[in-house]
């Protein structure tokens, strides 16, 4: 004990940690009323390394070429000892990720703790979002299998409905006419090195943005549930009174990781094919194209979308401005009130949003 | 006050046991998964006595739990090969009359150095290392 | 962005995106004139035509699409010959085009391939009547449409066109059994294939002994077939060994999951309760 207090002594007449922990930790304020929805982002931050440290293990067997890429993650699978236990938990966690950011989108929006002065704090988030997808898209054609090579055949096909540029931007992105070792290549670049970076920066900003502006108040238990910012200055968000982050919300939060882990594990185990069409393990084969070839399910509603209008370009453009909107949302509801139920119009749209978009999307399962 | 201090001591032992038996339920995959692969691929040698294997014949043996054959060529020049044909599977046979191995179910053939003569076979056949010591011809 | 633009396709699509590729293939050679020579049109020119001739010479097409050639990329060619990429010389006789072979020419003509079933064919009492109006190998496995020789093929009404049933029926009991194992095994491999599992070994192992297996039934002799049986259980029963090895090791996993999950759960009780004593 004496010595754990003196290593503790020894660092902090050197860099003050104690001050840290005391503003940072245990004098860190969350509001009282604060519920089990505010540690999604917590759960996306463990979630995000866990990607990082299977997806870097991954990469000390896996080889970026269209003629062993096939056969080295079939070693993964099949001869590494515990390679199928990594591969998985990179695919499962690839899909439970997208869930919870989609849990943490809805959470905000449904708490209106995208309304100012947290607009930045939405849309860095909404970038984020993008990201995750062009990630998991490009991490979708690196095992060079049937899937991955058709998938990403038709992904960058829809970019061609663009007029003018849309048949070179095909080409710029396959880095060929079809999809091929070059394409292999820049996906494998992105997957690994461009994407990931700008997504750790964008969490930094994320995270930096939720530290100046202060963690909102959930509109929940409270008489007042309007937004009270007045905008003439910048103003922390304290919440004097509140619960301290550490020991009380930080145990909150790793439980929420633990249920997290619970289900992610539970699926990696026992169904992780959940995630994988049978032409996932066939290799690549450029002159047979397979029948059913549908997206990774959070790309379902996208599809089906597409696949209802004639034309690709409505269908393209009508999605744009689904997103645009979507990015925009701040600066378009600029409503006072934050409570769900005290905001019929914003609930009937968002709600039937929501089941449009289920619906779409098991439409475009079935289909 | 007391009572919720000697629990949260009874539930922070627990935590740190359940942390060490998950520290090292992740550990051991992760050790095994770095860890050098161990070369047992080395286990199986198979014996044939040199006299076994007459001028332009052929003897089939398993090895490595898979078939294999040892020819010796009419100059007297032996050679050991999987006998796998590289198509899809099948068993080659000895063809002592054109002194080369045939696939009976598509026809592949090929020379009594494995090299793919005609047919489907991508790849010539396998080839197998031997030594030759004391009247003894060892394989693998 | 660029994920969320994108277009997956159905069939019609794949029509139109196979169309733009070939429409690509053509114009290949002006855009790159050193990657045209890689790439070989998909199909031979003898579909592009026969497919609109007449019934008379377009079923074959037709029927050779539902066969296990064309699902494992044997066109016309590979049998009839001819020149696949040029059409004007896809059935010239300089270009090795052989067209349909006499009745007495058949084996001769599936054995250029299938060696070890014309060998035990020729020696057997159907290959002995050849020509004398014994069966053909196109007789019970039909021309174009081939499909994965099974026990099926040995039917009342199929042999009953020239014989009674009852020696067939003896062949085909002594098979059975053996057969059933084939079937049962092809069904384990086809579920490991959809875990990622590595089963290429396996399956070539499975398709050597299945066709040594049939091969042996060309013979059409009882005894044969009774003898070699018990060498092919035997070989099988080496792959079955693999798959329950494999077996095992799911059900570990499956083990281990459940204690994995079980740690989570606990894990996750016990910061419930740390965090309840500070409320």
């Amino acid at each position: 004990m004496s010595l754990i207090k003196k290593i503790v002594n020894w660092t902090d007449v050197r860099v003050g940690v104690r001050e840290v922990v005391e503003k940072e930790l245990t004098g860190y304020l969350l509001p009282r009323n604060i519920n089990s929805w505010y540690s999604m982002g917590s759960i996306l931050l463990f979630a995000f390394a866990l990607q990082v440290v299977t997806g870097m293990l991954l990469l000390i067997y896996y080889v970026p070429d269209a003629d062993k890429a096939f056969k080295s993650v079939s070693t993964i699978m099949n001869d590494v000892p515990y390679g199928w236990l990594i591969r998985m938990c990179h695919v499962v966690g690839s899909n439970m990720m997208m869930l919870a950011l989609l849990f943490h989108m809805l959470s905000v929006l449904f708490m209106g703790s995208y309304k100012k002065p947290r607009e930045l704090n939405w849309v860095t988030g909404f970038i984020l979002f993008t990201l995750v997808q062009a990630i998991s898209l490009t991490g979708y054609l690196l095992p060079w299998s049937q899937l991955s090579f058709w998938a990403t055949t038709v992904a960058t096909n829809s970019a061609s409905a663009i007029p003018v540029v849309g048949p070179y931007l095909v080409e710029l992105l396959r880095g060929s006419q079809l999809v091929g070792p070059p394409t292999l290549g820049r996906f494998f670049a992105l997957h690994v090195a461009v994407i990931p970076a700008v997504i750790a920066a964008l969490i930094g900003a994320h995270l930096f943005l939720l530290k100046r502006t202060g963690v909102s108040t959930p509109p929940f238990g409270v008489q007042d549930t309007g937004n009270q910012w007045q905008g003439e200055s910048y103003r922390y968000e304290d919440h004097p009174g509140g619960i301290p982050f550490f020991p009380d919300y930080a145990f909150e939060d790793m439980r929420s990781i633990a249920i997290y882990m619970a289900i992610f594990l539970a699926v990696v185990f026992f169904d992780p094919y959940l995630f994988f069409p049978t032409d996932a393990f066939l290799p690549a084969n450029p002159f047979a194209t397979p029948a059913h070839i549908k997206p990774e399910w959070y790309f379902l509603a996208n599809y089906q979308t597409l696949k209802l209008f004639p034309n690709e370009l409505i269908g393209l453009s009508l999605q744009a401005v689904a997103m645009t909107f979507l990015a925009l949302l701040p600066f378009i509801d600029r409503g006072r009130e934050r409570h769900p139920l005290k905001r019929r119009l914003f609930m009937t749209c968002s709600v039937a949003g929501l089941l449009l978009w289920i619906g779409l999307s098991i439409w475009g399962h079935f289909s | 006050m007391e009572t919720d201090s000697s629990r949260r001591t009874f539930l922070g032992v627990c935590l740190g046991g359940l942390g060490i038996i998950a520290a090292a339920a992740v550990s051991w995959p992760l050790f095994r998964y770095l860890a050098p692969r161990s070369a047992s691929e080395t286990a199986g040698k198979v014996v044939i006595p040199d006299t076994d294997v007459r001028n332009g014949e052929a003897k089939f043996f398993e090895y490595a739990g898979s078939s294999a054959v040892l020819i010796r060529k009419k100059n007297g020049e032996l050679a050991a090969f999987s006998a796998v044909c590289t198509h899809l599977g099948c068993i080659v046979q000895w063809e002592k009359a054109k002194q080369g191995f045939l696939c009976p179910c598509h026809g592949g053939r090929y020379s009594a150095d494995g090299v793919v003569l005609a047919g489907p076979p991508p790849r010539p056949l396998k080839k197998l290392p031997f030594t030759v010591a004391g009247g003894n011809i060892t394989i693998g | 962005m660029g994920a969320f633009f994108m277009r997956y396709h159905d069939t019609t699509i794949t029509l139109r995106l196979q169309l733009y590729a070939v429409m690509l293939l053509a114009l290949a050679p002006y855009l790159f004139p050193s990657a045209a020579c890689a790439q070989e049109p998909a199909e031979p020119v003898c579909i592009t035509c026969h497919s609109t001739l007449p019934e008379k010479f377009s079923q074959p097409v037709k029927l050779w699409r539902g066969s296990i050639h064309a699902e494992n990329g044997i066109y016309c060619n590979g049998c009839h010959g001819g020149d696949p990429n040029d059409a004007a010389n896809a059935m010239n006789p300089a270009r090795g085009f052989l067209g349909v072979p006499t009745e007495t020419a058949i084996p001769a003509f599936c054995g250029r391939c299938h060696v070890g079933v014309l060998k035990d064919y020729l020696a057997s009492a159907h290959g002995r009547k050849l020509g004398k109006g014994g069966p053909t190998c196109v007789t019970c496995h039909s021309n174009h449409h081939v499909v994965k020789a099974s026990l099926a093929l040995i039917n009342e009404q199929s042999c009953s066109r020239c014989h009674s049933f009852e020696r067939a029926r003896v062949i085909r009991a002594a098979m059975q059994e053996t057969e059933a194992m084939i079937v049962a095994i092809d069904g384990r491999i086809s579920g490991f294939k959809k875990t990622g599992t590595d089963t290429e070994k396996l399956e070539k192992e499975l398709f050597a002994v299945r066709n040594q297996f049939h091969t042996l039934f060309h013979s059409v002799d009882v005894e044969l077939v009774k003898n070699d049986s018990a060498q092919i259980q035997a070989d099988l029963r080496k792959i079955q060994v693999v798959l329950d090895g494999l077996d095992t090791e799911h059900q570990r996993r499956m083990i281990a999951g459940a204690a994995a999950v079980s740690i989570m759960l606990m894990i996750a009780l016990v910061l419930h309760l740390l965090r309840k004593t500070y409320d």
